[in-house]
């Protein structure tokens, strides 16, 4: 019925027989290891962190889904200019089509910016705000390894785990909510088109906002 | 102008300075103190004053407002300490200052001559900016055709000042410029300024190199004899192409300026050329150096991996979440483990788990006292229950490895298809009679195994559930796609909780008294309902054979029949005693391995063409787009997600999806009939399974333009698939 030539290479067959034949508890050997950093195109790296209700979360988990990144900052003008409904809406429009939207602040604890888990929460509830989950990062471990560098800063990831976007929420880098109107939204643009089985026209973008309040290097 | 300092101060004072979202806007206005006669004393300022920054708006104009004549405006930006505004490529955060010019006719605004910025760390970050004071200056043209005696300038800017905390900040500006007189007054700063702008220097033999590696190399020749030897500072105007805060390294080579720069590994451009700003304290060049070399490949391009595509595609008709015309929602764990339970119990009636209901029919009625039954029972249940997560744990481990696998994702490797027939046929022959497997076993172990009814039991826990393995019984489809999507322990649960399921009969039936008293006594008819189920056995050969036939092709198949020919041989040889035994083993078994040798390879070679089954009765091969394909026609598509091995789905394919009605309501809606075919492993199959939340087939879904596809139950009725095409 099907007429495409089934993309099975003897390596993985081979290697498919071999995990196939051995006991069941090896198979935790064939976890791979994670790529170093993020870089479009490639395996988004994976990373587990808290949430605002103290679950878990790991991206692992949510294989079979695109998920989306989204690094914030309360404290960030840039972030209350999309949070006056334009981030609201992309979550509540794309979590209610499967997406997985994670909303990460990597803000340190030192910071002035900082906000406890039950505050930053808080302030997504006050906000209206959707993610699937609002990740706590104050060592900015998983900031830092997809190379995320201001607030906002959008990643969008394939159901396959491979990172599909990464950059600006859209083409007008300004702090003018009037901006938003006119602006290419990249994230709205890039999910429709991963949804609708299209490659991203725009895979990268200039992030462009406050710089992520990191930890200083140890 | 110093005297309108008091005035400045009453406007500034109104001015709120939002330390929020909202942009601060300060406006100012000083064009009505312009009096008539004291134009001469220069240029009008118009200041905007925030907690940061003091911005204010200059112009010079020492020869007048006339064509030809230098006319500059030019924001001045003084900062409070720690604060800065940025350049044009702000680095890894910040935004550049803005400005908008509004200006009469005849009057056009060029670029900002941006100064030269510094390089500001922020932690592990750096931006390119200025602090304490900057002059963004702007020229004018002026055309013949511009008339007035005074030329008014509107400047709208916005600019973003940081420290550690941004805020965005807007001002509002006027000035009012003599045309025919000198505007000197901020002479010294424009001068000072322009003296720190970078100054165009000719490409020449300057570059920029992009190899394949993860930087680029510039060099920049050219540039003047002063600077040679010395450390450079460097500026790129392109942003998002190298990482500012990355450590990077200089060289001269003779006159010849050479720099390796890490590039982003998030980069949005791929420039043809690079402006380059290079600096060493006041004195700056700027050279826009062609790049050599060809970006690394646009990471766009291998942005969508063709599984993904064609998941998404399959989905793209509507894009909303599939919907469940029969079966279970998949809506949390809960449901998925009640789900996988009923599964389980459900597998037990599937056609595929028929011989092993047989065995165990027969195993059953031999145990004689109910405590030995209830535990074999036990172990029965433990051994469906640890092979199912045994697989569980396996597929989620290759899956988390990066593999396209699903649901009976064993069957898709011809190999596993080859063994299983073995099994089967070994099994086929021993309950036929041709031997006793302690015949064939070495003594202690058949004696061991004899002796420990237990042990038989928890194996044949397993081998029922390699069997039922690629059966996805109703229900169980739903709870195996959620549960792969779960984390590891979830999931595992989601499989344990089919091994229960199907376990459950049996250990009912051990556990109950009254279940052993209805079954007949042992007795001689178990021989021959012993020998009956071993045509099961051999049909499950056949039907192994043919699974393979789909993959290897009819040379893969027929190397399978022989070699189970050659092993049926090598298995009667070893029941024979004395020298016959001896000879005719050494023979077989030396045919077997020149049998395996010569056409064992054929089992494991794939077709080229894997179809199943020609295209029938209107059915189209899916590809990876089809779907989209049709649906940007408008038209409704049927598919059918099968493999030759899911005897579910052979089941339906040969009886409601080739019922007459069926097939003409189909028509009468012109519904196209694609069949997709992951009787092979297959990523595009897969990941279009997992669009529509499923890990195994068969599945059964309707598409229609504008609606959320329908998945329609796994135990495919007439009624239900007619009910469903009446509402399209």
């Amino acid at each position: 019925m099907s007429n495409r030539t089934p993309a099975v290479s003897p390596l993985t067959r081979r290697q498919f027989s071999g995990a196939l034949a051995a006991a069941p508890w090896l198979a935790s050997a064939a976890f791979s290891a994670q790529a170093a950093t993020a870089a479009v195109g490639q395996a988004a790296p994976d990373f587990s962190a808290v949430d605002t209700a103290g679950k878990t979360h790991r991206l692992s988990d949510y294989k079979g889904k695109l998920v989306v990144l989204e690094w914030t900052n309360p404290g960030c003008p840039f972030v209350r200019k999309h949070y006056s409904g334009n981030m609201q809406s992309l979550q509540k429009e794309f979590t209610a089509r499967g997406v997985v939207w994670l909303a990460v602040n990597s803000t340190e604890a030192g910071s002035g910016d900082y906000l406890a888990p039950a505050k930053l929460a808080g302030w997504m509830a006050e906000k209206q705000g959707q993610p699937s989950a609002t990740l706590m990062d104050e060592s900015g471990q998983v900031g830092q390894l997809y190379g995320a560098k201001t607030t906002p800063h959008m990643y969008i990831i394939s159901p396959q785990g491979q990172l599909l976007y990464a950059g600006g929420i859209d083409s007008i880098p300004s702090a003018r909510v009037d901006d938003i109107k006119t602006a290419t939204n990249y994230v709205r643009q890039g999910l429709t088109q991963a949804l609708g089985g299209k490659p991203l026209s725009v895979a990268s973008s200039r992030a462009y906002g406050c710089s992520v309040k990191y930890k200083d290097a140890a | 102008m110093d005297f309108k300092r008091p005035l400045f101060a009453a406007l500034t004072a109104t001015f709120l300075i939002a330390f929020g979202a909202m942009p601060t806007v300060a406006v100012a206005q000083n064009t009505p103190l312009n009096l008539p006669g004291k134009s001469s004393r220069g240029a009008a300022a118009s200041v905007v004053t925030t907690d940061q920054v003091r911005a204010e708006l200059l112009a010079w104009a020492p020869e007048g407002v006339e064509p030809g004549k230098p006319v500059w405006v030019g924001l001045a930006l003084t900062h409070q300490p720690e604060w800065h505004t940025y350049w044009k490529n702000s680095g890894d955060s910040g935004l550049p200052t803005q400005l908008d010019w509004q200006l009469p006719a005849g009057i056009d605004a060029g670029e900002i001559a941006w100064p030269t910025p510094k390089k500001i760390p922020i932690g592990t970050l750096a931006n390119y900016g200025y602090e304490k004071t900057v002059l963004l200056p702007v020229p004018l043209t002026v055309a013949p055709s511009f008339a007035g005696n005074q030329l008014e300038v509107k400047l709208k800017a916005a600019w973003l000042v940081c420290r550690k905390e941004c805020i965005p900040q807007e001002g509002e500006f006027a000035l009012s410029i003599p045309v025919r007189s000198s505007t000197a007054a901020s002479s010294q700063l424009f001068q000072d300024t322009f003296a720190a702008t970078p100054k165009p220097l000719a490409a020449g033999a300057s570059q920029v190199e992009v190899g394949g590696g993860k930087s680029i190399k510039i060099s920049l020749a050219g540039l003047p004899a002063a600077l040679q030897g010395k450390t450079l500072a460097l500026y790129p105007e392109t942003g998002s192409v190298i990482e500012p805060a990355a450590a990077w390294q200089q060289a001269w080579q003779g006159a010849v300026w050479t720099a390796e720069v890490p590039l982003s590994g998030q980069r949005s451009e791929s420039p043809a050329s690079m402006p380059l700003v290079v600096a060493l304290e006041n004195v700056a060049y700027r050279i826009d150096a062609p790049v050599k070399g060809s970006w690394p490949a646009p990471a766009a391009a291998a942005v969508v991996p063709p599984a993904l595509e064609a998941a998404l595609r399959a989905n793209a008709a509507t894009g909303a979440a599939p919907v469940q015309a029969g079966g279970t929602p998949p809506v949390g764990l809960l449901a998925a483990l009640l789900g996988a339970l009923l599964g389980g119990l459900v597998l037990n009636l599937m056609p595929c788990v028929f011989p092993v209901l047989a065995i165990k029919v027969v195993g059953f009625v031999q145990v004689k006292d109910a405590a030995t039954r209830l535990t074999t029972g036990l172990a029965y249940t433990v051994g469906v229950v640890l092979s199912f997560l045994a697989l569980g744990a396996l597929l989620l481990g290759l899956r988390a490895a990066g593999e396209q696998l699903g649901w009976g994702f064993q069957l898709q490797n011809p190999a596993v298809v080859a063994l299983m027939a073995a099994l089967f046929t070994l099994l086929g022959l021993n309950l036929a009679g041709l031997f006793e497997f302690g015949n064939i076993l070495p003594g202690r172990l058949a004696g061991w195994q004899a002796k420990n009814p237990t042990v038989n039991a928890f194996l044949s826990g397993v081998l029922a559930t390699a069997i039922a393995s690629p059966c996805t019984a109703p229900f169980m489809g739903a709870s195996l796609g959620y549960a792969v999507g779960l984390p590891a322990l979830q999931a595992l649960s989601v499989f344990a909780a089919i091994g229960v399921g199907m376990a459950i009969p049996y250990l009912a039936a051990s556990a109950i008294p009254a279940v052993a008293r209805v079954l007949p006594r042992p007795g001689p008819w178990m021989l021959t309902f012993k020998q009956l189920m071993a045509f099961p056995m051999f049909a499950t050969v056949a039907w192994l054979v043919w699974v393979l036939g789909q993959q290897s092709g009819v040379d893969g198949a027929g190397a399978l029949l022989a070699l189970l020919v050659l092993m049926a041989l090598v298995i009667w040889a070893f029941t024979l005693r004395g020298t016959a035994r001896t000879l005719l083993a050494a023979f077989s078994i030396t045919l077997g391995a020149l049998g395996l040798w010569a056409v064992g390879p054929n089992i494991t070679r794939p077709v080229a063409v894997a179809s199943a089954a020609p295209a029938a009765g209107g059915w189209q091969a899916w590809e990876p787009g089809r779907v989209d394909q049709l649906a940007a026609q408008g038209q409704s598509v049927f598919v059918d997600f099968t493999a030759a091995w899911c005897v579910t789905c052979q089941y339906n394919k040969k009886t409601t999806l080739a019922n007459a009605a069926v097939l003409a309501d189909m028509q009468a809606k012109n519904v196209a009939l694609l069949r997709a075919d992951w009787t092979r492993r297959d990523p595009a199959v897969t990941a279009a399974l997992a669009q529509l939340g499923r890990n195994g087939v068969p599945v059964y879904v309707i598409y229609k333009p504008g609606r959320a596809p329908v998945v329609l139950s796994e135990i495919l009725s007439v009624d239900d698939v007619r009910a469903e095409l009446a509402k399209l």
